[in-house]
């Protein structure tokens, strides 16, 4: 997973998936959910101490690592900021679908509830998942910078550079996006 | 974009971006006449205050489960992952192989968030170690605590069953699938026997819990689960607590909870805000149809809010149905603390009338009206078990004879009459928790009264007898005479009216506990206040049959007892029976249930055998030869004939009963034996069995090692850090020359293996293969770091004794098996300096044992010349090891005790005395090791509150580390740097145990 030729695989993949292909994302899915794994944990071990996890840094460093930053393909900067948001977006979501389905299958297994720790770990984010996928329908620019700000872990400089809008309005578009997909979630 | 998002939006921002004091005159303002507008907008500020923390943290804690998802296969400390059973409220739950011992296990995440505050994790830890530590067969055990990235976890036992929840669930599913009757909530619930069954056995447990100061908190249908066979189990002592997040100060403070803390009377807050069912309402849904009322009302709680939500399990297992529901918390809490439930028999009128006042009374709101203990509730519910249950059919009885349990310490005998008629297909095996000693305060010693009613017990402080079916409790008064003396009580056996019972008192001497020279016998009548002596110098072994004698033994000698004396209850009429022959010795003389053999063990150089005589004469007939004795330390004679009695296995720490008829005349077989039962890590001794065969009662006891490492600081004379390091009771025995790897040795019944564990890693590495014996006390390294040096002994189950001869083993420190160096008949001990010293050297006892001789030694030649002698005291005998003596780590200085009182003395290689270590009184020496600057040693002693490691400097100024919990054995070592001590802690519990359905 290290080394030039995955970061190579990366970048072409993001490519061929932006350009609309739907295969190169099955192949893309796997080579950054490991790195993203990896991450995952060694942040958790390193950060335990302070208990913070930044999950923008993390996705950022995550994007940092599996994309050659120099491709000249990636002459529209902005679009591909969006796609490797996107894709951290729905590698996060397909996780959380996946255990939910992992937790239904494991119904069957007796130990199951046994072996329940209080009560149900609501999963949040298919939650949030959702109600982006509402704003976006109202608000595709406020869906943009969420996305691009918390599973693409980018600055809001870069947010603002890739929605060709000022960091003031980055700003206010994430206030009341947050706001709004907080509330949704709570309904939800 | 449609243009009333734009104005909500705008607004929203132009809110939040106005000075506060404005913001209303801004929304009236605003949305003059549009009232949705003014609505929608005030929605969402409401949001506003934390939206982007929960945004990201949905985000955050979707990261954090993605870097845990365990894959199939995966390593984590030594489990290998093998699937996933499923994801619990706070995180997954692994069903895992444990690599070092090959068994399956389920290993529980916890939430990180409870790693964030340690205080509460500890206190969770404390209290599942403490439940687990019962063993009790109605607690889930708990193996394990580890950390894996950041995200601590448990590992506990894995089962195969349901939970009660399912069991429930599946029911009521199945009632609403064919609901055609109407009569859905019947059906619904679980079958009456079944019910009692479960009741029965969960009440055990929380009993076992609740006096040893433990409370459940959260007890419900989730947290009892049904193993296969029928055993219910109570899972998650100590999670509610810690789901609640909060610490509370008085429990961090206070090392361990004492009975009296969960007695009604309990001194211990436990406010609102700490209760997790109050102060986290994600936690309430699931349990709050569960919860006390004192508990609702966040009120200090004790064992009897256990006891309000277990009878609410029992009221759904009843009936089907919960007794309060509610959609909402508050519904649900005004629900418990105002409204009574309807009557169970109103929901099921096939329930029996007294289950249904079972049930009431146990969810009584008032804490004082309710059961007051788990054992009280269970009295109740056996009862009405046995009046429903079937009646066995009746045992065929041997004669006409009125036997008392016999029971023999240490030893043996067996026998029977005539074979069964008929065979009975033995039901499951009912295991209950009759005392919850602690490992300071064991069980010598205990006796079913032959009614099956009443446990006589004694333990250091004093003699009991407990109602069984009630759980109460009397001790016996200590007599005037012996109130000064350190003198113990041992239970023997009841008398055929199940009124007294005799016991010994006697002086405790260490590798010789059951001496006649230093006993008194006595008889105790369970209803008066004082025991009465019959007999001194004399141990009394067991009362016949009828009642009219009493067997004891007297003239202790070096093979035992030598002469076996009867007199009447009363102590007259005294007479000898049986004097052993020069170069023998005997145990205990006990009656056969039929009154017609007696039953002994006798001993002489070539081991002990089992004899049955006539007690008419004759010849004594060899019951049990010298290889089935060895592995055996407690039969118990059945009135049926039958004989139970257990075998010590190789391969375990088990030691389990079998069952088997002999004849008493000719000492054969007539029945084969068989296992009755499949324990997995403890042993047994003082089996005692009721009059009708139902009830064996025994002592169980189980030693295991608790291993810390801790930072060195203070020029090494405090220690910080204390982190426990080893698991699964495995003792850290050495180090490792460059100080980054302990030796951890595993001893398994009569082998031991060794394992080399690194201090940042979790997974230990083999180091010697499966050798047979036990490590006595810690190894040593040779200088050049090529051998660890350890002593090898055999213990006795049970006894703690040293026998001889004594092994020194070398086992290379890069691995492979170990050889023995030489072997000692008497006691020995070996230490070695580090580099550039070469020095090693064994000290010995000299054959007449008043001397210590001390010679070189080398790891492949053993001993060499003689450095130096000692004269010893006397008391030196009463050490396990038998003699002290380390060399300092730079090879210049001997540090020894010639009496066990100290001092410590220290002494140049060639025997000249230069310095003393004064030692404060009381105290008695265990284990010393140097530190490594040999500035100072790590000294085990026994003080007025049992054993504690310090650390003294050579003047004599000590510094206490820590307590110990277990006896004799106890050392802290440090590590060759000098920047850790390591710390092993090995203790031995023993409680009474009663087996039924067997």
């Amino acid at each position: 997973m290290h080394g030039i030729s995955a970061t190579h695989d990366v970048t072409h993949l993001l490519a061929q998936w932006a350009n609309g292909d739907e295969r190169a994302l099955e192949d893309l899915t796997p080579l950054v959910y490991k790195e993203l794994r990896r991450l995952a944990a060694s942040h958790l071990r390193k950060e335990r101490k302070s208990h913070t996890l930044q999950p923008t840094a993390l996705v950022h460093e995550a994007y940092l690592r599996l994309v050659d930053q120099s491709n000249p393909r990636w002459e529209n900067r902005s679009h591909f900021y969006g796609i490797a948001a996107r894709l951290m977006r729905q590698i996060l979501v397909e996780h959380a679908r996946r255990k939910q389905a992992d937790k239904r299958a494991a119904r069957t297994v007796s130990l199951e509830h046994a072996l329940n720790f209080g009560q149900e770990r609501r999963r949040d984010l298919i939650a949030l998942d959702n109600a982006l996928t509402a704003l976006e329908k109202t608000d595709p620019r406020k869906c943009k910078a969420v996305e691009l700000r918390y599973f693409g872990g980018f600055s809001m400089d870069e947010v603002a550079q890739a929605l060709d809008v000022s960091a003031v309005t980055v700003r206010r578009d994430l206030r009341m996006a947050e706001t709004w997909l907080h509330r949704e979630m709570q309904r939800g | 974009m449609d243009q009333r998002w734009t104005q909500v939006a705008d607004l929203f921002h132009r809110v939040l971006e106005c000075d506060p004091s404005r913001r209303a005159a801004l929304l009236d303002e605003a949305c003059k006449g549009n009232a949705e507008l003014r609505k929608e907008v005030e929605g969402l500020l409401s949001f506003e205050a934390s939206a982007s923390d929960h945004v990201q943290a949905a985000v955050r804690t979707e990261i954090a489960d993605f870097g845990f998802s365990l894959g199939v296969g995966e390593i984590v400390s030594h489990y290998r992952i093998l699937s996933a059973l499923g994801i619990g409220g706070m995180g997954l739950v692994y069903s895992a192989e444990d690599i070092k011992l090959g068994r399956r296990v389920a290993l529980k995440f916890l939430p990180e968030e409870s790693a964030k505050d340690p205080a509460a994790l500890a206190r969770f830890e404390r209290e599942a170690r403490a439940a687990s530590a019962l063993e009790h067969p109605n607690i889930c055990p708990i193996y394990e605590f580890g950390e894996h990235d950041g995200q601590p976890f448990l590992v506990m036992q894995l089962l195969e069953g349901k939970t009660l929840r399912e069991l429930l669930d599946d029911r009521r599913s199945r009632a609403s699938d064919s609901n055609s009757s109407g009569k859905a909530g019947n059906q619904a619930s679980l079958p009456v026997k079944q019910v009692l069954d479960i009741a029965i056995q969960i009440a055990d447990g929380l009993d076992a819990a609740h006096q040893k100061g433990i409370i459940h908190r959260d007890i419900k249908p989730a947290n009892i689960f049904i193993s296969n066979q029928g055993q219910g189990k109570i899972l998650d002592f100590g999670l509610a607590k810690l789901a609640a997040g909060a610490s509370d100060p008085l429990e961090t403070t206070e090392g361990n909870l004492s009975i009296a803390d969960v007695g009604p009377n309990s001194k211990r807050s436990e406010s609102a805000s700490q209760d997790p069912l109050l102060s986290r309402t994600g936690v309430a849904m699931g349990t709050a149809g569960y919860m006390s009322p004192e508990q609702a009302r966040g009120e200090k709680l004790d064992a009897r809010t256990d006891l309000f939500s277990f009878g609410l399990v029992l009221y759904e297992m009843a009936t089907g149905r919960r007794a309060f529901v509610g959609d909402t918390g508050p519904v649900l809490h005004a629900a418990i603390l105002g409204d009574t439930p309807i009557p169970v028999r109103q929901l099921n009128p096939e329930l029996p009338v007294s289950l249904e006042s079972i049930v009431s009374k146990a969810i009584e709101k008032e804490r004082s009206a309710r059961y007051q203990t788990a054992a009280e509730l269970r009295a109740e519910l056996e009862s009405l078990q046995h009046k429903l249950g079937p009646k066995r059919l009746p045992r065929i009885w041997v004669s006409g004879f009125v036997a008392a349990a016999i029971i023999v310490f240490g030893s043996i005998l067996f026998i029977l009459n005539k074979p069964p008629k008929t065979v009975s297909v033995a039901p499951e095996i009912r295991l209950r928790q009759l005392t919850t000693n602690s490992d300071e305060n064991p069980v010598f010693g205990g006796a079913i009264s032959p009614d099956g009613k009443y446990l006589a017990y004694s333990d250091a402080r004093g003699m009991h007898v407990k109602v069984i079916h009630s759980g109460e409790t009397r001790t016996i008064a200590q007599p005037e005479e012996l109130k000064n003396g350190r003198m113990k009580w041992a239970v023997v056996a009841w008398f055929p009216d199940s009124a007294r019972f005799l016991a010994n008192s006697y002086r405790p001497i260490e590798g010789d506990e059951w001496s006649s020279a230093t006993a008194s016998i006595w008889t105790v009548s369970a209803s008066s206040v004082v025991p009465t002596k019959l007999r001194e110098q004399a141990f009394g072994c067991a009362v016949s049959p009828d009642g009219s004698t009493i067997s004891f033994a007297a003239n202790r000698g070096k093979l035992g007892e030598r002469e076996i004396w009867l007199m009447g209850p009363d102590g007259k009429d005294t007479r000898e029976i049986y004097q052993a022959k020069d170069g023998s010795g005997t145990d205990c003389w006990v009656w056969s249930p039929d009154g017609k053999h007696y039953l002994y063990v006798a001993r002489d150089e070539s081991g002990d055998r089992g004899f049955s005589q006539n007690v008419a004469g004759g010849l004594p007939v060899t019951i049990l030869g010298p290889s089935e004795l060895e592995k055996s330390n407690d039969i118990v004679w059945l009135h049926d004939g039958r004989v139970v009695y257990d075998q010590r296995e190789a391969s375990t720490d088990a030691c389990n009963y079998w069952i088997a008829r002999f004849d008493l005349d000719s000492g054969k077989r007539i029945e084969e034996p068989r296992r009755l039962t499949n324990w997995p890590n403890f042993c047994v001794s003082s089996g005692s069995v009721s009059r009708d065969d139902k009830r064996l009662v025994f002592e169980q006891f189980s030693g295991s090692c608790t291993s810390y490492i801790s930072d060195l600081q203070g020029e090494g004379s405090r220690i910080r850090n204390v982190k426990e390091f080893t698991f699964n009771g495995d003792c850290a025995v050495g180090w490792s020359s460059d100080s980054r790897a302990v030796v951890v040795g595993q001893t398994r019944g009569d082998t031991y293996r060794l394992f080399r564990q690194s201090l940042d890693s979790d997974t230990p590495e083999p180091l010697a293969p499966v050798m047979a014996g036990d490590l006595y006390g810690l190894g040593t390294m040779t200088p050049d770091g090529n051998w660890h040096i350890f002593q090898i002994w055999r213990e006795q189950v049970g006894t703690q004794q040293v026998s001889f001869p004594l092994a020194t083993m070398r086992v290379p420190t890069n691995g492979g098996p170990g050889e023995t160096v030489l072997r000692t008949s008497l006691p020995a001990m070996v230490s070695c300096a580090r580099l550039p010293s070469r020095t090693c050297v064994i000290a010995e006892k000299s054959n007449d044992r008043k001397q210590m001789m001390l010679s070189s030694f080398d790891p492949l030649n053993g001993r060499g010349s003689e450095l130096a002698r000692f004269d010893l005291g006397q008391d030196l005998d009463s050490f396990l090891i038998g003699v002290i003596c380390q060399v300092s780590p730079d090879g210049e200085r001997l540090a020894i005790a010639r009496s066990s009182q100290g001092p410590i003395e220290i002494y140049t290689l060639r025997g000249q005395l230069i310095g003393k270590v004064p030692t404060h009184s009381p105290f008695k020496l265990v284990w010393l090791t140097w530190a490594a600057d040999q500035k100072g040693l790590f000294i085990t002693a026994k003080g007025g509150n049992g054993d504690e490691l310090s650390y003294a400097d050579l003047r004599g100024n000590s510094n206490s580390l820590r307590r110990c919990v277990g006896d004799n054995n106890c050392f802290g070592f440090p590590s060759p740097d000098g920047r850790h001590l390591a710390i092993t802690d090995r203790n031995h519990s023993t409680s009474m145990w009663m087996m039924e359905n067997f």
